[in-house]
């Protein structure tokens, strides 16, 4: 059996865990496998990561087992922790009792269940919030196409508390131009503008492809978050609409879904 | 002579009490209204009764003029998918809570005013759907004043207040006859001025204080005025009546309950 180099990477929300991992695949000349825990039937940052950075490999948890009984030697594994997991009562295949723990925290916090779990903390970024008792909402969207004028409204309303305080929200949304845009927002941290995620533009029908929302906050409005975003969202005519409009203005070597 | 111009009430009545009370600490001879009494606020018949009693001229707003002739906009009405459907919530509960009289009211306002070199349009003197936004090309804008004849135009309907002077405006014309030569003119217009009012009853500069003008006739002096009011009684009141909350969240930042077209360069098709 090869040893397997792997680390488990945990964290509040926010602290910057996919953004550490992200440097560490950049910075090192081995391949890396991505593995999410937590992250349910919405993973964002595995989609995010998969597309943007270029020699990961992103594992499904189905396919952890199978993984394991014939992993890729040489390779670098991170596996995130979602931040709602109990680290203490976590329990992993026997594989991987030998990893390296890393904990990414804001500056100057005592988080101790984190730091006691961690071999090394890693300093993260100084999140404005946090929250006694954060909760998680997620949506999976896939399938849906989003008008960016009333997404850039709902996301304004969204993370300026419009529908609760919300400490950290991310979220991939198919647009009516096609791309597939990755929307990130740590509360306390500068407000950054959406990045067009490296897919193909989608031009034929519905998107078979992942899209969806996570939220993490406290009295949200789940009722409301959904129904505005559902708003949001183009019937099958408008799709059709500005999808031809996408084919008449595609240049040759364009790359469409 | 001292006038007061305000304009886009939008059924918010605790503003427009505000607004009242502030013109009366300011000595007005007159007070003319550019429209939108109803549309998102919690008391449009309040407004509108409240306009009547007081007697003050006003024109039709695009809010007016579809809660009598129904929804048909121009895309620059609805800048997304979901203003669009807020706005048609907005419509719809208006619709619902209007009184006859006040729909007959709304529905006999005219659609421009004049008092001497003075005109009051809701939007453009085009149309009252159109957005003559401050930053509008300088020909447009000049066209606009001078189709009215007058020198001072009054509008409101982007709901941020703000004075345009269009002085030392000079257009040439170059006209190409049958015979192939050419024929140049020359226009100089005297200075003009676009006044937007602003939004009593549904800012959006940020804030949510309730903006109108004054304009004093014997000094030529424009002055946009600020009101604060207690506007979480009006967000209490939009949810009380069932609105959607959003209005309320957005009516307390000062950033409108639904965002208006930013294209300048739009012209309304409606």
């Amino acid at each position: 059996m090869p040893s397997l180099n792997i680390t488990l990477v945990s964290g509040p929300p926010g602290a910057g865990k996919t953004t550490w991992i992200r440097q560490q695949v950049n910075s090192a000349a081995e391949t890396a496998v991505y593995l999410n825990l937590g992250s349910g039937n919405t993973p964002i940052d595995s989609t995010y990561l998969a597309t943007e950075v270029a020699g990961l490999t992103v594992l499904p948890v189905e396919q952890l087992t199978d993984f394991l009984a014939q992993p890729l030697v040489g390779s670098a594994v991170y596996v995130e922790l979602g931040f709602h997991i109990d680290l203490t009562s976590l329990i992993l295949p026997d594989q991987m009792a030998d990893c390296q723990r890393v904990t990414v925290l804001p500056p100057a916090t005592r988080q101790t269940e984190w730091r006691n779990w961690a071999d090394l903390v890693v300093t993260g970024v100084k999140t404005g919030m946090a929250l006694s008792q954060p909760h998680l909402w997620r949506s999976v969207l896939s399938g849906q196409v989003l008008d960016l004028a009333s997404l850039n409204t709902f996301w304004y309303e969204l993370t300026h508390g419009a529908y609760g305080t919300v400490q950290r929200a991310k979220g991939i949304f198919d647009v009516a131009d096609g791309r597939s845009l990755y929307f990130d927002f740590v509360a306390g941290l500068a407000e950054t503008t959406y990045l067009e995620l490296n897919l193909p533009l989608w031009c034929n029908g519905r998107p078979d492809r992942f899209s969806g929302i996570e939220v993490v906050g406290e009295a949200l409005d789940q009722e409301a978050i959904a129904e505005t975003i559902k708003a949001c969202c183009l019937e099958d005519h408008v799709i059709a609409y500005y999808q031809q409009q996408i084919k008449d203005s595609l240049e040759p070597g364009d790359e469409v879904a | 002579m001292k006038i007061a111009v305000m304009s886009c009430i939008h059924g918010n009545y605790e503003a427009l009490n505000a607004v009242l009370s502030d013109i009366d600490d300011h000595n007005v001879d007159k007070i003319y209204c550019l429209g939108d009494l109803v549309g998102y606020g919690p008391h449009p018949n309040a407004v509108v009764e409240m306009i009547r009693a007081l007697d003050i001229p006003t024109c039709q707003g695009c809010w007016d003029e579809d809660i009598v002739e129904g929804l048909n906009a121009c895309e620059c009405s609805y800048p997304s998918v979901l203003a669009e459907k807020r706005g048609k919530l907005a419509h719809e509960w208006t619709n619902q809570v209007i009184y006859p009289e006040v729909r007959q009211y709304l529905a006999q306002l005219p659609l421009s005013l004049r008092d001497d070199n003075l005109c009051f349009v809701h939007g453009s003197p085009h149309n009252q759907h159109e957005y003559l936004l401050p930053e509008v090309d300088a020909f447009v804008a000049m066209e606009r004043v001078l189709t009215t004849g007058a020198d001072i135009l009054f509008c409101g309907h982007t709901h941020v207040p703000y004075v345009r002077s269009l002085d030392a405006s000079q257009m040439q014309i170059r006209v190409k006859l049958a015979d192939k030569s050419e024929q140049e003119t020359s226009f100089s217009a005297p200075l003009k001025r676009i006044v937007n009012a602003g939004s009593v009853g549904e800012p959006r500069h940020g804030r949510p204080n309730a903006t109108y003008v004054i304009y004093d006739a014997n000094t030529d002096q424009i002055t946009l005025r600020e009101v604060e009011y207690d506007y979480e009684k009006t967000c209490a009141a939009i949810i009380e009546k069932g609105l959607p909350p959003i209005f309320a969240w957005r009516l307390a930042r000062g950033m409108e309950f639904a965002e208006r077209a930013d294209d300048p360069t739009h012209v309304c098709e409606r």
